[in-house]
């Protein structure tokens, strides 16, 4: 119960710090977090199988292409900065949602709990990430590596009299 | 995941994260870096799987199907002709050297991946990793060209990633596990096959987009005369092969393609990859350019595959596993040729080419070799891939497009030889005038890959005897 209000109390950080951040890469790694810990909501559920996705899938490669589409846009963004009035009513929002989760999440976890009760083979992260999904990990780590090596190759800090086709005349 | 194999995987990731380390204020380490690694992982299959006590055994104590211990081999043997023959002929300055050689072997790990994964949703994150290798690859030649071919990659493959997720998620609700082994058995049983069978053609849909078949193919011309010549041939050689082709075949396998489980999904498969071989062999005929003559070839040769596993009989499937193989070796040959010929004479445009073979004999007997083998001439490889496959369609009633795929084995021979004749023979043009043959490193991968063309068709009874356990393991 407790967990569970921490990682939701963590998810909507998260997710207002990825709407309120004034840089596009810092808002990209929030989502990615925001993925990690609803993943993790969905481990703790019962439901490893939509954690495991949650994880490969969101948390994983697509933060991969939005930190790379990111870098490819990030000079200009930071030149002209967006207008950032709409935010200022984002924190009124929250505290107000933070009120009413004080009444209503309790029992919405209640429920949430019976129904894990309810679930059947739904194991531990450990078991799903380690011994149902290791293969996975290993993929993950291959895209992480992958999405540092595009950015790299992508994105080189070259001289000018090095253009062209690059080939060894 | 065939855990005999992981080392495989692992050590050129690891050699991929050292490379920055390692190599950034000496360039040169990363090319040795990325040789060595490959050499090395190459020899230790090579001994593994050729060492005498496993040849006097007729390969019956290779482990697992075999398929993925042979696709690993030739992962690795394509990869290290291309790192090695990039270590020549790239730019000394050029700025994402180490990026360039650490893109290669993540892309390796992630082929290793691939073909030993055993679970649609890992197969899925692995050709993830392999599409966006694929995309910085290519533009790694920042020439109009390649970008343009690099966008048309993104903007074709990333909506077939789209497909196979989703037919991924059907499959998973339908059978409840994403193992393959679960879906051989639920299509060996008599359960009807219905939504099992829509996910599969989702599946086969998004792979054939990343194989590049007729009528989605429009990525490939682009992408591989657009990208440097090494990347061509790595991309044509093997990775569109082990991210669409070998999906397709282990799919039919899966599926069970001979015993008509899935008849419509089936000929839709075998329908396409006609398609592919007229389509690809009738555009070739009219390209003006090199790499893009190829690159047409490189569509019409993956169509003999996909029409193999379209028919699905074990030796349809012998047929197209070891055309893949062919397709590797004299594919790689080829672009590495164009490569050669483009730095020689700064064009790959044929009009401007002509008479090389004084001046380029290594390179012009070389293509010699490939194209024959690829056209199907005996004894070399290529004969032998296509006599099976031929076979396969003759013997299980298609008689119809045995004799297309004859005919337009004839039609590849036709196009091949205009393509010797326009760079190669003849009176030399102004372009070949003040060319000369390239240095010895450049030439070392296609001699090795000549090399292996003329072995395989030559020691074919020993390959065909290990061909023939894949298949049984694969499909029983």
């Amino acid at each position: 119960m407790t967990y569970h209000t921490l990682l939701f109390a963590l998810a909507v950080c998260f997710a207002l710090w990825a709407v309120m951040a004034k840089k596009l890469l810092t808002s990209a790694i929030m989502l990615a977090l925001l993925s990690v810990t609803v993943s993790l909501i969905f481990f703790n559920l019962g439901a490893p199988w939509a954690g495991v996705f949650e994880l490969s899938v969101c948390a994983g490669l697509i933060s991969v292409l939005f930190i790379g589409a990111v870098s490819l846009i990030r000079t200009e963004d930071q030149s002209r900065p967006e207008s950032r009035a709409r935010f200022y009513a984002l924190p009124l929002a929250a505290a107000i949602f933070a009120i009413a989760a004080w009444f209503y999440l309790p029992a919405f976890f209640e429920e949430l709990a019976g129904w894990k009760r309810m679930g059947t083979g739904g194991g531990n992260i450990g078991l799903a990430l380690w011994d149902m999904r290791r293969p996975d990990l290993l993929g993950q780590v291959l895209m992480l590596a992958a999405g540092v090596f595009v950015i790299k190759s992508v994105f080189p800090r070259k001289p000018q009299a090095s253009r062209g086709t690059g080939v060894n005349k | 995941m065939d855990k005999g194999l992981l080392a495989y995987l692992l050590i050129p990731l690891f050699s991929a994260l050292l490379i920055p380390f390692v190599a950034r204020n000496r360039p040169r380490l990363a090319d040795i870096l990325a040789n060595v690694t490959l050499l090395a992982g190459l020899l230790n299959l090579a001994w593994f799987a050729l060492r005498p006590s496993m040849l006097r055994g007729g390969f019956a104590d290779i482990p697992g199907d075999g398929l993925s211990l042979l696709l690993v081999g030739t992962i690795y043997l394509v990869a290290l002709c291309v790192t090695f023959f990039s270590a020549w002929y790239l730019d000394e300055n050029l700025p994402n050297r180490q990026a360039y050689y650490s893109l290669i072997l993540v892309s390796v790990a992630a082929m290793c991946g691939v073909v030993t994964t055993t679970d649609f949703f890992t197969l899925y994150v692995f050709i993830e990793v392999l599409a966006v290798t694929s995309f910085a690859l290519i533009t790694t030649d920042e020439s109009k060209a390649g970008i343009e071919g690099a966008l048309k990659y993104f903007l074709l493959t990333f909506p077939a990633s789209a497909l196979i997720i989703v037919g991924i998620s059907i499959l998973m609700l339908t059978l409840g596990s994403l193992s393959y082994e679960n879906l051989q058995l639920f299509m060996a049983s008599d359960i009807p096959s219905g939504p099992v069978t829509f996910a599969g053609a989702l599946l086969m849909l998004g792979f054939l987009i990343k194989s590049g078949v007729v009528p989605f193919h429009t990525w490939t011309p682009d992408a591989y005369q657009g990208a440097y010549a090494p990347v061509s041939a790595y991309l044509a050689g093997i990775v569109t092969k082990i991210s669409g082709v070998y999906a397709i075949i282990k799919l039919a396998t899966l599926m069970r393609f001979f015993d008509g489980r899935a008849q419509a999904l089936s000929e839709m498969l075998m329908f396409l990859g006609m398609l592919s071989i007229i389509a690809g062999a009738l555009a070739a005929l009219k390209q003006t350019n090199l790499k893009r003559m190829l690159a047409f070839s490189s569509i019409s040769q993956i169509g003999y595959i996909v029409l193999a596993a379209g028919v699905g009989t074990p030796l349809a499937v012998m047929g197209a596993v070891f055309h893949l193989v062919n397709h590797a070796t004299f594919k790689t040959v080829l672009f590495l040729n164009s490569a050669s010929v483009e730095k020689a004479t700064g064009t790959t445009d044929m009009d401007r080419l002509g008479g090389l073979e004084h001046s380029m004999p290594v390179t012009s007997w070389t293509s010699v070799i490939a194209l024959l083998s690829t056209a199907g001439v005996p004894p070399l490889s290529g004969f032998w891939s296509k006599l099976i496959i031929i076979l396969a369609l003759w013997e299980s009633g298609f008689r119809f497009y045995a004799v297309l795929a004859l005919l337009f084995s004839i039609v590849t021979l036709a196009y091949f030889l205009m393509m010797q004749r326009k760079v190669f023979f003849g009176k030399k043009s102004q372009a070949a005038e003040n060319s000369r043959e390239v240095c010895a490193p450049l030439l070392a991968p296609v001699v090795l890959m000549s090399a292996v063309i003329v072995a395989l068709g030559l020691l074919f009874p020993y390959f065909y005897s290990y061909i023939q356990i894949i298949a049984e393991r694969i499909i029983l």
